[in-house]
C-alpha cells in the first residue's frame, strides 16, 4: 500500500456565480506522476492552485500528508507550502535576483539554512538541470527553456515532497520544450511525486503512471496512460483526443 | 494670492483662536500679579519675543554685523528699550508681515513692531499700544519720471503698488482715482517693480520711502497728498488681547521715548546701517547668505525626503492592507493632503499644532513638507507595487516566504526600480516646494534671497543667483538618481 501524499475531498471552487471546480475528489500517492490534461478553460490551473491554497477553495478539503490545509491561517500555510514545489507556465523567476539568489532565497529565509550550505545545494541543483555556468547570470539574460529549468531548480531547492507543474512548456519556443521535458523525466525517474498539467501528450503517455482528464469543472476520467490514449471511456475524452491528434 | 492667504490665516486664527484661549485660560486664573498671562509668561521666562518682518527700512531691516545678519532699525531699537525697561531679554522672530498677527495670537511672539498701523480691523484681533511714531505717507517714483508726477492726483490710468494688506494699499485703492493698484508682499519687491517699470509709483510710509530713495539714486520721493484719518499713518506696538499689564509697561516706555526725543536718534542710527549696508552690493560679497540658504534648503529637503519616504511607504502599505480601518485612514489622509495646498498645511503645523507644542519654525517646516510629500510618495509606491506581476507574489508564496519577506526581497526591489524615476521627480519637486517654509521665517534659500534683496537694494541679481543655486541642487540630484537607476539596470 503506497503512502497517500495528497487527498482531495469534494473540492469546489466558485468565482462569483461560476463554478469552476465541482465536488472533485482525488488522491496522489507517493511516487505518482500524474498528467492532468483537458481543454483550456477546464479548470486545470485552478485545480492545481487550490491544492496549495494559492486559491481558497469554496468547499471541500485538501489534505497534505494527512493534514487538512483548508481553514489554516496564512502563517500556517507558509509552513505547508514549502513542502509543495510549484512551477508556473510563465516561470515567475525573480528578475531582481541572480539565478543563484533565486535558488537560495527561500532556503535561507524560510528554512534558515546557512548561506554557504544553501549555495552549495543550489549549485548542485543547477548542475542537475545543466545550468551551473549561469549561477551569476540574471533571469533576463536567459532563454525561455533555461528560465524554466531554473524555476524547476528553485522549487527543488526547498526539497519538496511533491512538485506541481502548470503547463511548464506552453510558453516555450518548440525547440526548447525538449530540454525542459528531459529535466522533468529525470525527476520522475528519481522518484519525485509530480502532478503535471500539460498539453505534451508524448510526456503524458511515456512518463506518467496516471492521466486525469478534466473538463466541465470535474475530473472526468482517471486512468492509466495506455488505456487513456487507446481506449478512452468517456465521449468527451475521445473528442478531446481526436482534436489533439488532428492538430 | 496675497488676499487669499490673509483669508486663510484669518480662518485659521478663528479656528485655533478659540481652541487656543480655552487652552491657555487656566494659566490666567491663578495669575497673582494680574489678569495678564502674557506678562507673567514673559517675566517667568526672562525674555520677550518680538515678531517683525525685517524688509522695511528704516523701521526694520537686516544688516551684516561680524558676518552675521542681524535685525536693525527704529522698531528694533524701540523693542530693545521695551525689553530693557521690563527687565528681560529680547528675542526676535522674523516672519512674513502677513503671518505676524496669527503669530501673536498663537503666542509664537509676545509683541509686534513692524511699522504696523493700529487699524480698526486689526484691533478686532489684537491690542495696540499708544502710537509711537507718525510718519506720513509718500509716493516713490523713478527719478526719470519726476516731471510727470506731482502727487496722488497724477496717476490717472497709471499703475500704483503698495504692500499687500497695508494701510498704504487701502489708501491707494480708495484715494488714487483712475489708477490700477497692485498689492505686493515685500518692500524690496515693490522697489523692484518700480525699477523695472512694472508700476509707475509705490505708496509707502515717508521714512521708508526716503530710506529707499537715499540708497537708490534712480528713485525719488514725492508727497502723497492723501487725506489721512487719525491712525492712517501712525505706528504702534501690537500685543495679544487681554494683556493690560504689558500694555501699561510698553506705553510708559513709549512715553519716555517721546519725552526724551529718542525717535530721531533711532532713525539716524538706522540710516547709518543703511549706508554701511550698501558699501558692497556685489553678489559674491553675500555668498555667506546664499550658502546658509542652500544649507537650510538642503537640510529641509534631505530630512523631508527621508521622513516623506518612510511616511509614504507606511501609507502605501496601509492603503494596500486588507484591514479596512488602516485602508480608510490611508485613503483619507492621502486624499486630504493632496487636496489642500502645502502652504496651508505648513501654517496648520506651525500655528495650529504650535498651540499645543511649541515647534520651532524649522521643525514645523520639516514636518509639514514630510507629511505632504508622504502622501504623494505613498501613491507612487502603491502604483509601483501594483505594477508587479501577480505571478511574482504567487511564486514567492509557493516557496513558503512570509508576506513580509515577499514584500522585502521580491516585490519592493522590483517596485522601487519601476518607480525610481517618478520618485526622483517627487524629490526634485520637494526641493523646489520646500521654498514655501520661508513664510514662517525658516532661513532657507528663498528667505536669504529676500534678505539679500533688501540688504543690497538690488532686485534681479539675487534672484538670478538663487535660481542658479536651485538649478544646481535639482540637477545634481537628478544626476545622482540617474546613477542609481543605472545600477538597478545592472541587476
Ligand atoms: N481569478 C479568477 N477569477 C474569475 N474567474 C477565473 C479566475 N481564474 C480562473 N477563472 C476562470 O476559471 C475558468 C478555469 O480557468 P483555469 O483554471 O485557468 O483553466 P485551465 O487552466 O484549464 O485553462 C476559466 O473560465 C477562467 O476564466
Ligand atoms: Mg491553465
Amino acid at each position: 500500500m503506497p503512502k497517500e501524499l495528497i487527498k482531495i475531498e469534494n473540492l469546489t471552487k466558485k468565482f462569483g456565480e461560476n463554478t469552476i471546480l465541482k465536488n472533485i475528489s482525488a488522491v496522489v500517492n507517493e511516487g505518482d506522476v500524474i498528467s492532468v490534461v483537458g481543454p483550456s478553460g477546464a479548470g486545470k490551473s485552478t485545480f492545481l492552485r487550490c491544492i496549495t491554497l494559492l486559491e481558497k477553495p469554496s468547499g471541500g478539503n485538501v489534505f497534505l500528508e494527512g493534514d487538512n490545509l483548508v481553514g489554516k491561517s496564512d502563517k500556517e500555510l507558509e509552513q505547508v507550502r514549502q513542502k509543495v514545489g510549484m512551477v508556473f507556465q510563465n516561470f515567475n523567476l525573480f528578475p531582481n535576483l541572480s539565478v543563484l539568489q533565486n535558488l537560495t532565497l527561500a532556503p535561507i529565509k524560510v528554512k534558515k539554512t546557512n548561506e554557504a550550505q544553501a549555495k552549495k545545494e543550489a549549485l548542485a541543483l543547477l548542475e542537475q538541470v545543466g545550468l551551473a555556468d549561469k549561477a551569476d547570470a540574471y533571469p533576463e539574460s536567459l532563454s525561455g527553456g533555461q528560465k524554466q529549468r531554473v524555476a524547476i531548480a528553485r522549487a527543488l531547492a526547498m526539497k519538496p515532497d511533491v512538485m506541481l507543474f502548470d503547463e511548464p512548456t506552453s510558453a516555450l519556443d518548440p525547440e526548447m520544450v525538449g530540454e525542459v521535458l528531459d529535466v522533468m523525466k529525470q525527476l520522475a525517474k528519481d522518484g519525485m511525486t509530480m502532478v503535471v498539467v500539460t498539453h505534451e501528450m508524448g510526456f503524458a503517455k511515456s512518463v506518467s503512471n496516471q492521466v486525469w482528464f478534466m473538463e466541465n469543472a470535474d475530473i472526468q476520467e482517471k486512468t492509466e496512460p495506455n488505456q487513456f490514449f487507446e481506449q478512452p471511456t468517456t465521449e468527451r475524452a475521445q473528442e478531446f483526443l481526436s482534436k489533439i491528434l488532428e492538430s | 494670492m496675497k488676499a487669499k492667504l490673509s483669508i486663510l490665516i484669518t480662518m485659521m486664527v478663528m479656528l485655533f483662536g478659540t481652541l487656543g484661549f480655552s487652552q491657555i485660560s487656566p494659566a490666567k486664573i491663578h495669575a497673582s500679579d494680574s489678569q495678564d498671562s502674557t506678562y507673567k509668561r514673559i517675566k517667568e521666562r526672562g525674555y520677550i519675543t518680538l515678531g517683525t518682518s525685517p524688509d522695511y527700512a528704516p523701521y526694520e531691516f537686516q544688516t551684516t554685523q561680524n558676518g552675521k545678519s542681524t535685525d536693525v532699525g527704529m522698531d528694533i531699537s524701540i523693542a530693545k528699550k521695551i525689553a530693557k525697561d521690563l527687565g528681560v531679554k529680547l528675542k526676535i522672530k522674523n516672519m512674513d508681515f502677513d503671518s505676524l498677527l496669527v503669530g501673536l495670537q498663537t503666542h509664537k511672539v509676545d509683541m509686534i513692531l513692524a511699522g504696523m498701523n493700529p487699524s480698526p480691523a486689526r484691533e478686532k484681533s489684537v491690542d495696540f499700544s499708544n502710537v509711537y511714531y507718525n510718519g506720513g505717507q509718500s509716493i516713490l517714483i523713478n527719478k526719470k519720471d519726476a516731471g510727470l508726477y506731482k502727487d496722488k492726483s497724477s496717476f490717472v490710468n497709471k499703475k500704483v503698488a503698495a504692500q499687500t494688506g497695508s494701510i498704504q494699499y487701502n489708501l491707494a485703492k480708495k484715494q488714487i482715482s483712475g489708477a490700477s493698484v497692485t498689492g505686493i508682499e515685500k518692500g524690496t519687491d515693490l522697489i523692484l517693480a518700480l525699477q523695472t517699470n512694472k508700476v509707475d509709483g509705490v505708496v509707502m510710509e515717508k521714512p521708508s520711502a526716503e530710506a529707499f530713495a537715499a540708497n537708490n539714486p534712480s528713485l525719488k520721493v514725492i508727497k502723497g497728498g492723501f487725506k489721512l484719518s487719525g491712525t492712517d499713518s501712525s505706528t504702534a506696538v501690537a500685543l495679544p488681547k487681554n494683556s493690560p499689564v504689558l500694555k501699561v509697561h510698553i506705553n510708559s516706555t513709549i512715553k519716555e521715548i517721546k519725552d526724551q526725543g529718542l525717535i530721531p536718534q533711532y532713525l539716524k542710527e538706522a540710516g547709518s546701517h543703511l549706508k554701511s549696508n550698501t558699501v558692497n552690493t556685489s553678489m559674491s560679497h553675500y555668498w555667506k547668505f546664499f550658502a546658509l540658504g542652500v544649507g537650510y534648503t538642503l537640510l529641509i529637503s534631505v530630512c523631508s525626503v527621508f521622513f516623506g519616504f518612510l511616511t509614504g511607504t507606511l501609507l502605501a502599505f496601509m492603503r494596500l492592507s486588507k484591514n479596512k480601518i488602516f485602508h480608510a485612514i490611508a485613503v483619507a489622509y492621502i486624499e486630504f493632503v493632496r487636496g489642500t495646498p502645502l502652504m496651508v498645511q505648513l501654517m496648520f503645523v506651525y500655528f495650529g499644532l504650535g498651540l499645543f507644542v511649541n515647534l520651532p519654525a524649522l521643525t514645523a517646516g520639516i514636518i509639514a513638507v514630510s507629511l505632504n510629500s508622504g502622501a504623494y510618495v505613498a501613491e507612487v509606491i502603491r502604483g509601483g507595487i501594483n505594477s508587479i506581476d501577480k505571478g511574482q507574489t504567487e511564486a514567492a508564496q509557493s516557496l513558503g516566504l512570509s508576506s513580509r519577506d515577499q514584500m522585502r526581497f521580491v516585490i519592493m526591489p522590483q517596485a522601487l526600480k519601476n518607480i525610481w524615476p517618478a520618485l526622483g521627480n517627487e524629490f526634485i519637486s520637494l526641493i523646489k516646494e520646500s521654498s514655501i517654509v520661508s513664510i514662517i521665517g525658516v532661513t532657507d534659500l528663498i528667505y536669504q534671497l529676500k534678505i539679500v534683496q533688501s540688504d543690497t537694494y538690488r532686485g534681479v541679481a539675487p534672484i538670478v543667483v538663487a535660481m542658479v543655486l536651485y538649478f544646481v541642487m535639482t540637477f545634481s540630484l537628478s544626476k545622482v538618481l540617474e546613477h542609481y537607476e543605472g545600477k538597478f539596470n545592472h541587476a
